[in-house]
């Protein structure tokens, strides 16, 4: 197999893992390339995390493979993880420590030499590292393991489900850390169930359902086919703006733009028609 | 093979456990030793008259004639069995299962440390605890020996006799080590883990009171950790300590390599 001209930092190939009763992962393939921001959307049990599972090397695939940086998930995840960055959704650390204390282990652990960006990270989350992580509040806890996760700067970063959980003021704020990440030239895998999130980070989506991947798209291609646009007039321009904060548009003069955005399972419908069970 | 920063924090984790089974051992070991005189002795060997199968269960026969085979009797068929084996229960399950189970294992895995470091490093940190475990008893039994009757304890004897158990303990380890590793669910780990050798060391307390239920004594590895063959050179007792090692070995490669191949659901 050839390697020549391969801009796809992570590669999935007709990965399969039957769990039985049809639960599992069948058939998934897709890249994400160097540089992009991959939005990975499907309901609960649909597979995201069993298929993030098999880029992180905690399961073997049955069949197909995962590539991370050109290495085998499976056969080199501890060299992977040079360059890898994740962040799970349901975090639980050694709950015996301390927050800071943690930090330390991580980075003796891992073999981290330079502590700069872990600094920055602290500042940029306003992260109190204190306390006992058992005592933490689950935000606190979620900032810890993105801390944690990206304290060695890596190339390439994994979040699955990484705003479950936490209050609109910190999903904004995460999310301006993906664009910061994406800035900055890194590879963003983000897993979801949420339309909203992906489609304000991502620059492609794809689809899981039932283990299979139902979509693979641009998520400007997707917009366009599953978000509707209304323009409303209104009788003054001072109601024209109120109208504008509740319903979140866009105002010029007496005329208000506002989008209906589709919730995950609608979008699923669209694909499926009225197929779907 | 070993991650610096895993072992230490491990470690420090083993410690609390460590002191406080030490201070358990310190009292039965200088109480016991400091028994064997005459007087003592005889009122010891008395209970072993009045109620010959409960202590005989435990190991303790009675008339004993040098003060080793009257440690042999008294400390080595119970007390200095069982505490080490409580060590190696509680750790080995939370050095792998634990961490499994409550999804801290990601903290581990999600690091450029290979999957054998890891198993390693947590073997090591178990193994580090037997064997201070067993050092620290050595070194006392010689004290105490020396500071209650000088020139009585047969030291080099000691030795080897220390050697057995700490072949024996590093075995229950392996057995404890080996079901953390296999299981993703801490009440498996600890059903097979803790229950095989609670279970074997029963059957050999039955085999201990001799009798009908003297060949119960075949299905436990218990029997081969043989202290009074030991010190009496008996060759099935040196084959039967060269055994334990083997086992230890085997099991502890089984471990590692088993957690290197399985699929871990975190």
């Amino acid at each position: 197999m050839t390697k020549n001209n391969n801009i796809s930092t992570i590669e999935i190939k007709s990965l399969t893992r039957d769990y039985g009763n049809g639960r599992g992962v069948f058939d998934v393939s897709f890249n994400v390339k160097k540089g992009e921001v991959f939005g990975f959307l499907g309901p609960n049990g649909a597979g995201k995390t069993t298929t993030i599972r098999h880029l992180m090397g905690f399961l073997k695939a049955q069949s197909g493979e995962c590539r991370i940086g050109g290495l085998d998930c499976w056969s080199s995840s501890a060299k992977i993880q040079n360059i890898l960055g994740y962040v799970p959704g349901e975090i639980s650390f050694f709950d015996d420590m301390t927050g800071e204390a943690y930090l330390r282990f991580v980075k003796n652990y891992r073999g981290i030499k330079d502590t700069e960006r872990k600094d920055e990270l602290l500042e940029y989350f306003e992260l109190d590292t204190r306390g006992k992580i058992k005592k933490m509040s689950k935000g606190t806890k979620q900032k810890l393991g993105l801390v944690a996760a990206m304290m060695h700067d890596p190339e390439i970063l994994i979040f699955d489900e990484p705003t479950s959980g936490l209050d609109p003021l910190m999903q904004s704020r995460f999310i301006d850390l993906v664009a910061k990440e994406k800035e900055r030239g890194k590879t963003i895998l983000l897993s979801s169930h949420m339309f909203e999130e992906v489609e304000r980070t991502c620059d492609r989506i794809g689809i899981i359902r039932e283990g299979r991947l139902v979509a693979l798209d641009f998520v400007e291609d997707l917009r366009k086919r599953h978000v509707n646009t209304y323009t409303v007039t209104l009788g003054s321009a001072k109601e024209a703006e109120a109208f504008a904060k509740d319903f979140r548009g866009e105002v010029s003069g007496c005329n208000v733009t506002v989008s209906a955005k589709q919730s995950l399972e609608e979008i699923f419908m669209n694909y499926y028609g009225g197929t779907n069970d | 093979m070993i991650n610096g920063a895993l072992y230490v924090r491990e470690m420090k984790k083993s410690i609390k456990l460590i002191v406080i089974l030490l201070a358990v051992i310190t009292m039965y070991v200088a109480i016991i030793i400091s028994m064997y005189e005459p007087k003592m002795a005889k009122l010891l060997d008395d209970y072993v008259k009045m109620m010959p199968q409960l202590m005989a269960s435990v190991g303790m026969t009675g008339g004993a004639t040098s003060l080793l085979g009257f440690m042999c009797s008294y400390l080595y068929g119970f007390i200095l069995i069982v505490f080490p084996m409580i060590f190696c229960i509680i750790r080995a399950n939370g050095l792998v299962a634990k961490y499994i189970d409550n999804s801290s294992m990601v903290s581990l895995l999600c690091a450029p440390v290979k999957r054998f470091t890891v198993a390693f490093t947590q073997m090591a940190v178990l193994m580090s605890g037997i064997v201070i475990l067993i050092v620290y008893t050595t070194i006392l039994e010689i004290i105490c020996a020396q500071y209650f009757f000088p020139g009585e304890l047969d030291i080099a004897k000691l030795l080897v006799l220390n050697t057995g158990l700490l072949g024996l303990e590093l075995f229950i380890g392996a057995i404890c080590f080996f079901a953390s590793c296999i299981f993703s669910e801490v009440k498996y780990s600890i059903a097979l883990g803790a229950g095989l050798p609670t279970l074997m060391f029963v059957i050999q307390m039955l085999a201990n009171v001799g009798d009908k239920a003297k060949n119960a004594k075949y299905f436990t590895f218990f029997t081969l950790y043989d202290s009074t063959g030991i010190i009496e050179n008996e060759a099935g007792a040196l084959i039967g300590t060269i055994v334990l090692f083997a086992g230890a070995i085997v099991l502890y490669t089984a471990s590692v390599t088993a957690f290197c191949k399985r699929d871990i659901c975190l």
